[in-house]
């Protein structure tokens, strides 16, 4: 299992926006508390996508050629110094952000919100689209013989739905509604129907996305229409909650996973007062909000920013079968074709939900 | 900032038996800072240890330093320290946690299994002149806090967990049993959350006097058990007395005696649905009236230190929201720990907190 001599390490890297390439690199030595990962299983993110299309997101600008990729599983190839938890030959999901462990935030257990998190793929941290992958050995998590390394690798988008069922605060037989039925919001259905909701609505623009939503942990699907032509978006957002609410009650929490600011708008109306709004989507920076409603309705409104604890949970979610992720599985390559599935997540052919690339 | 090569340091040897001895200098890896300590506490525990050499689970089997109740200067820094610097005076937070099992990732640090806490076997605690500490958990003080309050912040960090393990609200009534260090510090962290009444209770009267100055609108003087008196029965009894004297149970009631009598109280006295906090280290095995902990639904909570404290006390100690200097009543030099130590043991003279300081 141990690399040999001379082994390559081949790498997806992005030099520069629209220009990735294959490269081998040398394969990095292990400090205190790491494990060699030999990586088998990459899921493709939206996010490595516009990484792709514009070199960056927000405040993280790609400023020197980075491996790409972040939602991973593999076998442990080589074990470091002082790690305990692992052994070669283990399987594991990489959770993919490892935090300072000493900040006040990492402190409090909210170690997403470190700031000095080295999150694989944002730049200027590599991430684990190669053939080896150093990681801290307490954040990858061992898998259970029966859940496979490309269903592992969901464990990661997975993990966005946990902590989004989480602060949504979803109590048995709360009513839920998601905005969006991309893999994220499937996701978020998902962790909802796990975390107890007695019902979930799931809204789209796409038939087909809907269509695939019905067999997956939802009960009700709504079609939204586009904007009519010069409609601003607080009457559309009126109009269209109005519309919804004809046939689906107000929701104890609305999960929006698209980022559209007409979405966030409706996110509110459509919340039972007292209710949660938890935003997803990463969509406009700034964006107007219905404030009246959520003072006197007392509509609370939570962003998510990826996740923290909730792997052990992912492992143990796939190892009962209380979510199945194989289903979302819709397409491979291999990873010398990585630039080829790029181009169809990109393309967003062929009912495309979560496109894998395999070492 | 020359650090000499002496490293006199308390070191039990054996059940009340000090001996005062120049240890190796501690390793300053690369995000530990070496820190020249001024000032510690001495608590309960180190009493318990110096009188049995033992607590709990924990048990003295080679000499170990002593004290965990510390503030000091910063005199050396490892090659990546960048939260303190040489020259900084810092108050200690004396557990050193693993922070990558799920315990620490969590937020609820307090609860590593792999925690090393000083003067808890086998870690040599912090009455040393040079002490060893990761940076993280070095607390910079602002200048208007002394080293003597900075080495109050650990003791004043159970009573802040404890009130927030309560969930102490803006004019809550809270209850205090025992009027000890821990029980005074619990009410003064009760205040600075907002706490409407703190009531303390005691079986010592100079205890309760000393509390009517100190973060206290009422003082309870507790009696004694009669002869061959059931402790439920003790404690059903005072309960009714209390709550005639209040006219109402507390919204959260913290016991910081580890009495059985008082722990029963706890739960007697708390209001339906509120929190039963149990800081206190007594008996391992209690009796408790669970009726009342399932038909008033009143939760018992234990409360294993604390966490993410250090900063929030530096601010209220800065902005004076507490005051924690008349706490301190006694000090000795660290050449006469064993004295210290045995003043701990007997409290004499009105002891409350007594700290060893170092002059090196």
């Amino acid at each position: 299992m141990s690399p040999p001599q001379g082994e390559i390490n081949q790498c997806v890297i992005l030099r520069e926006k629209n220009d990735i390439v294959l490269e081998n690199r040398p394969i990095p030595q292990l400090d205190n508390g790491d494990v060699l990962i030999n990586i088998k299983a990459t899921g493709i993110c939206g996010s490595d996508i516009h990484y792709w299309l514009h070199g960056g997101i927000g405040d993280f600008q790609l400023k020197a050629p980075m491996v790409l990729g972040h939602e991973s599983a593999g076998i442990v190839a080589k074990v470091g110094p002082g790690v305990k938890n692992l052994k070669v030959g283990d399987r594991v999901a990489l959770e993919p952000g490892v935090c300072c462990r000493m900040c006040e935030q990492c402190k409090k257990g909210r170690y997403n919100l470190c700031p000095e998190m080295a999150f694989a793929a944002t730049p200027p941290i590599d991430g684990t689209l190669c053939n080896y992958y150093k990681h801290a050995a307490d954040f990858c998590f061992k898998l259970p013989d029966h859940v496979s390394l490309e269903e592992a690798t969901l464990i990661e988008p997975l993990s966005v739905g946990i902590h989004s069922a989480r602060r949504a605060n979803i109590k048995s037989g709360d009513h839920v509604f998601v905005f969006g039925a991309g893999p994220v919001g499937l996701l978020c259905a998902a962790a909802a129907k796990a975390a107890g909701a007695g019902h979930v609505t799931i809204a789209d623009l796409v038939p087909s996305r809907l269509e695939f939503a019905k067999n997956y942990y939802t009960d009700a699907q709504v079609l939204l229409q586009r904007p009519q032509p010069g409609e601003p978006n607080m009457e559309y957002s009126r109009r269209m909650a109005k519309e919804i609410l004809k046939t689906e009650s107000l929701a104890d929490a609305v999960i929006d996973c698209t980022g559209a600011e007409t979405c966030v708008q409706m996110s509110v109306l459509l919340s039972k007062s007292g209710g949660s709004v938890v935003l997803v989507g990463m969509g406009g920076s700034v964006q107007a909000l219905p404030i009246s409603e959520i003072s006197a309705r007392e509509v609370d409104i939570k962003g998510i920013f990826r996740y923290c604890n909730t792997y052990s949970t992912g492992v143990e979610m796939l190892a009962s079968g209380a979510i199945d992720v194989k289903p979302l599985i819709t397409h491979t390559y291999q990873l010398h074709d990585a630039v080829e599935a790029f181009k169809h997540v990109k393309e967003n052919r062929d009912g495309a939900i979560k496109v894998q690339i395999i070492g | 900032m020359t650090i000499d090569n002496k490293n006199l340091s308390t070191v039990l040897v054996g059940a009340e038996k000090i001996d005062m001895r120049d240890m190796p200098i501690p390793e300053v890896g690369p995000y530990d800072v070496l820190v020249n300590v001024k000032v510690t506490g001495i608590c309960g525990s180190d009493v318990h240890f110096f009188k049995h050499g033992r607590m709990m689970d924990f048990e003295v089997t080679e000499p170990i330093v002593l004290g965990h109740e510390s503030a000091g200067v910063v005199v050396a820094t490892g090659s990546q320290v960048t939260r303190v610097k040489t020259g900084d005076r810092v108050a200690i937070e004396p557990g050193v946690t693993c922070r990558t099992c799920e315990m620490c990732k969590s937020g609820q640090y307090n609860l590593c299994p792999h925690c090393k806490f000083a003067a808890t076997p086998p870690t040599h605690g912090t009455l040393s002149n040079y002490y060893s500490h990761p940076e993280d958990f070095c607390f910079k003080l602002p200048d208007n806090i002394s080293l003597e309050e900075g080495a109050l912040i650990e003791p004043l960090s159970v009573g802040m967990y404890a009130i927030e393990r309560a969930n102490v609200k803006p004019a809550d009534v809270v209850l205090v049993l025992g009027a000890g260090p821990v029980g005074l510090l619990t009410c003064a962290a009760a205040k600075a959350a907002g706490a409407g009444q703190v009531i303390v209770a005691d079986l010592i009267p100079s205890r309760l006097e000393f509390a009517k100055t100190y973060n206290s609108d009422t003082q309870l003087l507790l009696e004694r058990p009669q002869q061959g008196e059931p402790n439920i029965e003790y404690a059903r009894r005072i309960s009714a007395q209390i709550l005639k004297t209040l006219g109402r149970r507390a919204d959260t009631v913290l016991d910081c005696t580890g009495a059985e009598t008082c722990v029963q109280m706890t739960v007697l006295l708390t209001k339906n649905g509120g929190s039963a906090v149990l800081v206190g280290l007594g008996a391992s095995t209690q009796t408790l009236p669970v009726a009342e902990i399932t038909g008033r639904q009143v939760d018992v909570k234990g409360v294993f230190r604390y966490c993410n404290t250090y900063p929030r006390a530096i601010s209220m100690l800065q902005k004076k929201h507490i005051n924690v200097k008349p706490l301190i009543t006694h000090t000795y030099p660290i050449e006469s720990s064993q004295e210290a130590f045995l003043h701990a043991t007997n409290g004499r003279d009105g002891a409350i907190k007594i700290q060893i300081l170092n002059t090196q």
